[in-house]
């Protein structure tokens, strides 16, 4: 498991390396540079203000620096938020939405797996069609409108939740469950799915005929053998959801990494963007590592490489 | 690790059935599937036949009725009124004015290489005149190419068309020669700008539809090559490549789509861009292209590596077919059911996508429309003041229709292919 | 792996998961709740009232910050501020203002003219680079300063900043030498470096600016010096500190509006021990700032909210009302107003257009809406510089097919006004110039005269604004508009607001939607920013006679003849159109009726100090029984 964790490091280093190149060199190439909006400046002036975000070198030296500072874990000013530093901000943004992720996540499990074994269990009935439906339907709306929807079913019609903010536990309620919703119901239709292929083996069977009760069979049988394309899924899910909050953060005005990097990418925030970008990367490549480390534990037949 | 990738196919077909028979078969029995098949092929119909149909135009604005309600009396509006006149002048007008385009070309090249000459023997003072010269020139062959266009569009425009292709123009003609002045009344209501939404969701389906489809396939494109390359050399060549994969899995590329979209936005940018006819959308859909080729690479190299042992390959080889062909010939079409699936399955996606970048901003641009533009006009009038549910039902109600009936032929069409989760 | 185990870090895992979700969720909950919370639009660019524009910042620094003098809530006239009273001489050219003795700032030392000085000189110097600075240049000598070596003649008294050591915090200053410019050396003509010749205690010294990285690391050129910067003398410009509380300011031209500008945000005075110690960003952190204002700040989450609680060291802390205000930064409108719906937000400073209008005309009517008019103008900057616009027919056209009519009245929904002028009604003394309104005929001929007939190979122009739902709509029907009456095809374009206005500044758009709120009430605020070479003039347009004209008005001492200069003025912009006025603002204020203080004003500007909350009284509030325009 040792030298599998340490080729994984590897190759993150290598993979943020190349990010770290490609948004650079992009982000270079993004005609008007970061003092446009200042007022004409004594050349000297200039100079300096260039002087202080290297713009005043090569651009090869510029990406020497650049990379330095990043490797030191130094991410420099926000271009646009004067008042912070990239890491700054990171260190605000980041909890908020890991908070918020996790509860949808756990919303998207836990929703998703209930829902899943139901209607495995009562296959063809009425709740497995309800279910399937509403699981199907949560895979095909866009979330801003799950989410514009919940707002007017629990903020509006049955005042439960408030309408935005962050601070409270209420107020993360709603927006979790808009950002695990889609999720929740792709779960819901894995776990059915490979619910319904473990519940016809043979071992479920034996342990049905020595007369093990139905609950005990799907919990204690079942289930993990049910879980596995489940916690395959949760990678892609994890990207999923950072990709989401952008639009659920930004809905309920929520103040996290989402919220930060739309406005830093629209707004032109090289340094703030391309801080977020490497993070991302690294949150990315962590999620993927956990899932297949986890995977490993639920399935012994498979082995890292 | 690879858990993904090569599930082996134990299916030997039965004689006298072949294996796309046997799945069509399938398929059929599943009525879900079958149910889904069928409003698909209607809404890519109509979405076709949209110019022919008696709506409204998109983009017609009247702001004296904004956010009517859906009405449905009377049946027909008589507001179309499309001027046949000016079009059949327009052939002759279009003639006059590009007989004109030879000379600013002529023009414009010899600026250019005026310019090229004086940059190349580094004259000092001389560039500044030259560049003007050649700026110059540049602008008025643009200016009449623009001029062109607008004397062709104009017609269609005044009535509130964006801009319209040549066979959509010819529909929106013939459908005047069959409706007249006619056009259904608002049953979905109008928008802020009192533009009917029924017709704007014809207009929408067509390129969200495309947009869909078109992204898909740039990315099976991508997706099969490299798979099918990958998987087919094996070795070091396929560790490489599918490492590459792996790596390229952990990159946000939501941010690489937003940025670029972004930085194409810029305006000298935008506008040489507009000039060679480029859009916000065509890059979207080469950069969604480029990212979700990533597991269509991942299963067709699967497919291909269980494929390659078969015997058909194995006597392809010994006969003296080349790699290439052996690719082209022998294992692409042995993937079509796969990709088939996965076509299903990633339309939907990209969908969502463009939704997605539309509520950022970054979708398509009016006057063009899409159904995820229309949600996010949707989404963003309501207030706990009034709900124009009207303008978030429909758009919503046709996304997901689409989404959910691609979703569900996606499924089946897996099923009916894959006989290994055959129904018992 | 025997089963059992597996099982075990499988719930071991899920605990982990959650176990971290609810330890992350505490780290943020259990925050006491203010006693009023507004919507501060978008999040604030910085703390620093120099560097800052916009009024989400204006609200914030002034309820942290207080000037000489401070706008009264209700009329907005320069009532004492820091200073407790002035004196202005005959000839209004000298302010002699006299400070508070109790005034502190919130560490607990007191506020001195020499803080004043201090930050003016800050203010004006060109490393601050502040946004804002012009609106300092009524100040004698204080535009030269401001410029840098620009401003400097031969001749001139100047100061000469020496580099201090790169490890220096960035806002002190080098030491200072004075004397006297001999002349000025430029090495090559395309070089931008300039040698000073000056004299200083009898000697010429060459000096040639540099930043202090270049100056610790290369030696200077045979017989130069490096220096950071070259200034006038700072004691050429009006600003004198007659002792600790007493701060003589002499102006270039008499400024009937200098006071208000006292109480103009980015003047404020900054604490000069703060700043040097933390350095530029760092200080203006909440946990380092240090203020003089009414509230201090407690804390400040990115994009989510400022915490502000009362100051105890402010003079006049007796007398603010609200313990603890909550400016939350929220960017969608529709959110803001969800906000306020639920009661999350106590004032929302505006509404989506289409539900402000079902608000407005519900029965009964509202106790907490009150649209009223400000000195505000909503327009479009045509770029001059561009084909067509840079023709006066192509102009006048496009302005005489709009109507305006139908945007203020089907898409703005507060009882907009059409504009036909840029100078908003409701300047004493001062009558609007006005433009012709619609005339769709007269405008299609003027195109077709530009060569344009029927609108025919009109270039592909396209409107641009900063993203924004009701700058949307209103690009969309102008572009409908101008399809209708002239035939001309325009597309929009939306930027963000920090892009925007540099795409403005570069002069990169060919037409950009721009509102104006006035910084004081006088149409200078307004015309100024028209005239040659000035930092708002992103048209390219320029006239002689309009620069003859506000310059003149700006000497110019009688009311009267103050404001006929001004309207010659702004009929010169009318008739030549740089500009397409659209409509003056209304202001779209959503208050709760137990919100008090809150009045309705020429500039839509209501500081947080004045608010108190009295949630049992029955009569109106000032909000409503106020309007901010006869």
């Amino acid at each position: 498991m040792i030298p599998f964790c340490f080729k994984r490091l590897l190759w993150m280093l290598l993979t943020l390396w190349v990010v770290f190149t490609l948004s650079f060199f992009l982000m270079r190439a993004v005609p008007g540079g970061p003092f446009d909006s200042e007022r004409v400046l004594e050349p000297e002036i200039e100079r300096l203000l260039k002087k202080r975000y290297n713009l005043d070198k090569s651009l090869f030296e510029q990406y020497r620096i650049e990379l330095g500072n990043y490797a030191r874990g130094d991410f420099g000013h926000s271009f646009k938020l004067t008042d912070y530093t990239v890491n700054e901000v990171i260190a605000q943004g980041l909890p908020i939405s890991v908070t918020l992720g996790t509860f949808a996540l756990v919303f998207a499990l836990v929703l998703g797996l209930l829902a899943g074994i139901v209607s495995a269990v009562s296959r063809g009935g009425w709740a497995d069609f309800t279910l399937m439906l509403i699981a199907t339907t949560g895979v095909a709306l866009p979330n801003f409108v799950i989410a514009g929807i919940c707002i007017i079913l629990f903020v509006f019609m049955i005042p439960i939740f408030p309408a935005a903010g962050w601070g409270n536990f209420d107020q993360l309620i709603l927006p979790a469950f808009c950002l695990g919703a889609p999720y929740a119901a792709y779960v819901a239709r894995i776990a059915r799915t490979s619910m319904l292929d473990v519940l016809s083996q043979d071992h479920i069977r034996t342990a049905r005929a020595k007369g093990v009760g139905p609950v005990r069979v799907v919990v204690v049988h079942a289930l993990r053998g049910a879980m596995l394309p489940v916690v395959s899924f949760l990678g892609p899910a994890v990207a999923g959801i950072l990709t989401g909050s952008l639009v659920v953060e930004q809905v309920f005005a929520i103040p996290g990494m989402g919220s930060h990097f739309v406005q830093a990418a629209i707004a032109r925030d090289y340094t703030l963007a391309m801080g977020l970008v490497m993070l991302y990367t690294v949150l990315l490549f962590s999620m993927n590592w956990i899932v297949d480390l986890s995977y490993s534990v639920l399935d012994p037949r498979v082995k890292l490489n | 690790m690879s858990i993904d990738g090569a599930n082996t196919k134990k299916t030997a077909p039965q004689a006298g059935v072949s294996l796309t028979q046997d799945a069509w078969r399938r398929l059929r029995r599943n009525r879900v599937a079958m149910l889904s098949l069928i409003t698909l092929v209607l809404i890519t119909l109509l979405a076709f036949i949209t110019p022919l149909l008696p709506l409204q135009a998109p983009d017609f604005t009247q702001t004296s009725i904004q956010y009517a309600e859906p009405t449905a009396s009377p049946f027909w509006l008589t507001t179309f009124e499309l001027n046949t006149e000016s079009i059949s002048n327009t052939p002759t007008a279009v003639a006059k004015l590009k007989a004109e385009v030879p000379i600013l070309e002529t023009a414009f090249a010899a600026a250019k290489s005026k310019l090229q000459q004086a940059k190349a023997n580094l004259t000092v003072d001389e560039p500044t005149t030259l560049q003007q010269q050649h700026d110059d020139a540049k602008a008025a062959l643009r200016q009449k190419h623009a001029e062109i266009h607008d004397t062709i569009q104009q017609p269609y425009r005044q009535l509130g068309f964006a801009n319209l292709g040549w066979l959509s123009r010819n529909m929106v003609q013939l459908r005047y020669a069959m409706f007249s002045n006619r056009s259904l009344n608002s049953f979905c209501g109008r928008d802020v700008l009192g533009r009917d939404l029924l017709s704007r969701l014809f207009w929408g389906a067509r390129i969200s539809l495309i947009v869909g489809l078109v992204a898909t396939i740039v990315s099976l494109v991508i997706g099969v090559t490299y798979g099918a390359v990958s998987g087919y050399l094996g070795g070091w060549v396929d560790d490489a490549m599918m490492r590459l994969v792996d790596v390229m899995y952990s990159i946000p590329f939501i941010f690489v789509v937003i940025f670029l979209l972004t930085i194409l936005g810029e305006e000298s940018v935008a506008d040489e861009l507009a000039y060679w006819g480029i859009s916000r959308i065509t890059i979207f859909f080469f950069v969604v292209g480029a990212i979700y080729w990533l597991t269509m690479a991942r299963v067709v190299r699967g497919q291909v590596i269980s494929l390659k042992t078969e015997l058909f390959i194995e006597s392809a080889r010994s006969l003296g077919a080349g790699r290439a062909r052996i690719i082209a010939f022998h294992l692409l079409p042995n993937l079509f059911s796969v990709v088939l699936v996965y076509l299903t399955l990633t339309i939907p996606r990209v969908m969502l996508f463009e939704a997605f970048l539309s509520f950022l901003g970054l979708g398509v641009e009016p006057p063009d429309v899409s159904w995820g533009l229309l949600a996010n006009e949707g989404i963003k009038v309501i207030t706990p003041v009034k709900i124009y549910w009207w303008l978030i039902l429909f758009p919503s109600l046709a996304l997901g229709t689409t989404l959910l009936a691609l979703n569900f032929f996606g499924d089946g069409l897996r099923d009916a292919l894959d006989p290994r989760l055959r129904d018992e | 792996m025997p089963s059992n185990s597996r099982n075990l870090t499988a719930s071991i895992l899920v605990l982990a998961i959650l176990a971290g979700a609810t330890k992350a969720l505490f780290f943020n909950t259990s925050l006491p709740p203010a006693d009023f919370t507004f919507v501060n639009e978008t999040e604030i660019k910085s703390l620093d009232p120099a560097i800052v524009t916009g009024h989400p910042e204006n609200r914030i620094i002034n309820a942290v910050f207080e000037g000489l003098t401070k706008l009264h809530p209700e009329t907005l006239e320069p009532i004492p501020g820091l200073a407790k009273n002035w004196e202005v001489s005959d000839d209004l050219l000298t302010y002699t203002f006299h400070l508070r003795e109790e005034a502190r700032w919130s560490d607990g030392t007191p506020v001195t003219a020499h803080d004043i000085h201090y930050s003016m000189r800050r203010f004006l110097g060109p490393r601050t680079a502040a946004e804002y600075a012009y609106q300092a240049w009524y100040i004698k000598n204080a535009h030269n300063y401001s410029l840098g070596a620009k401003g400097l003649q031969v001749g001139d008294a100047v100061e000469v900043e020496l580099n201090l050591p790169i490890e220096a915090t960035n806002t002190r200053r080098g030491k200072i030498l004075r004397g006297k410019l001999l002349s000025v050396e430029q090495e090559k003509k395309s070089s931008d470096q300039r040698v000073f010749v000056v004299e200083i205690d009898g000697k010429s010294i060459h000096y040639q600016p540099t930043d202090d990285e270049s100056a610790a690391q290369n030696d200077p050129p045979k017989n130069t010096h490096w220096c950071r910067q070259i200034l006038l003398d700072f004691r050429q410009v009006g600003i004198k500190v007659l002792d600790p509380l007493t701060l003589r300011i002499t102006l270039e031209n008499p400024t009937p509006y200098f006071l208000d500008l006292m109480g103009f945000y980015p003047l404020f005075p900054v604490n000069q021990k703060c700043v040097e110690t933390h350095g530029s960003p760092q200080w203006a952190k909440p946990e380092n700032i240090v203020t003089n204002g009414p509230y201090r700040v407690e804390f400040r989450r990115i994009r989510d909210r400022i915490r502000l609680r009362k100051s105890d060291t402010y003079w006049n802390r007796d007398t603010i009302q609200l313990n603890v205000i909550d400016a939350l930064s929220v960017d969608a409108v529709t959110t803001s107003l969800n906000m306020y719906m639920t009661g999350i937000a106590d004032w929302v400073t505006e509404a989506p257009g289409p539900t402000l209008r079902i608000l407005r005309n519900q029965q009964p009517p509202r106790n907490d809406l009150n649209p009223s008019p400000f000195l505000s103008t909503y327009f479009y900057l045509l770029n001059t510089t561009r084909k067509p616009l840079d023709d006066i027919r192509v102009r006048r056209a496009l302005a005489l097919a709009l109507d305006r009519e139908e945007i203020t009245s089907k898409i703005l929904a507060a009882g907009e006004v059409p504009a036909l002028g840029l100078v908003p009604p409701g300047i004493t003394g001062y009558h609007p110039q006005q433009t012709t309104a619609n005339d769709p005929e007269e405008a299609r001929r003027l195109l077709a005269e530009a060569g344009y007939p029927e609108g025919k190979g009109f270039p592909r122009l396209d409107i641009l604004y900063n993203t924004h739902e009701m700058h949307q709509t209103i690009a969309e029907v102008i572009r409908k508009q101008w399809q209708r009456e002239l035939g001309i095809s325009i597309s929009t374009r939306n930027e963000e607001w920090a892009t925007f206005l540099a795409s403005q500044r570069q002069m990169q758009y060919n037409i950009s939607r721009r509102g104006w709120i006035g910084d004081y009430a006088d149409p200078n605020t307004f015309l100024d920013m028209f005239v040659t070479g000035s930092e708002q003039n992103s048209t390219g347009w320029n006239n002689a006679e309009y620069d003859r004209l506000i310059a003149a008005a700006g000497k110019e001492s009688n009311e009267k003849a103050r404001m006929e200069f001004f309207q010659q003025a702004e009929k010169i912009l009318l008739d030549e159109l740089p500009i397409l006025p659209i409509y003056f603002y209304t202001s779209k204020n959503l208050v709760k009726p137990y919100v008090r203080g809150f009045y309705n004003n020429v500039q839509d500007f209501h500081p947080l100090w004045a608010l108190w909350i009295d949630r049992d009284s029955d009569e109106p509030n000032e909000f409503m029984s106020t309007k901010g325009q006869p």
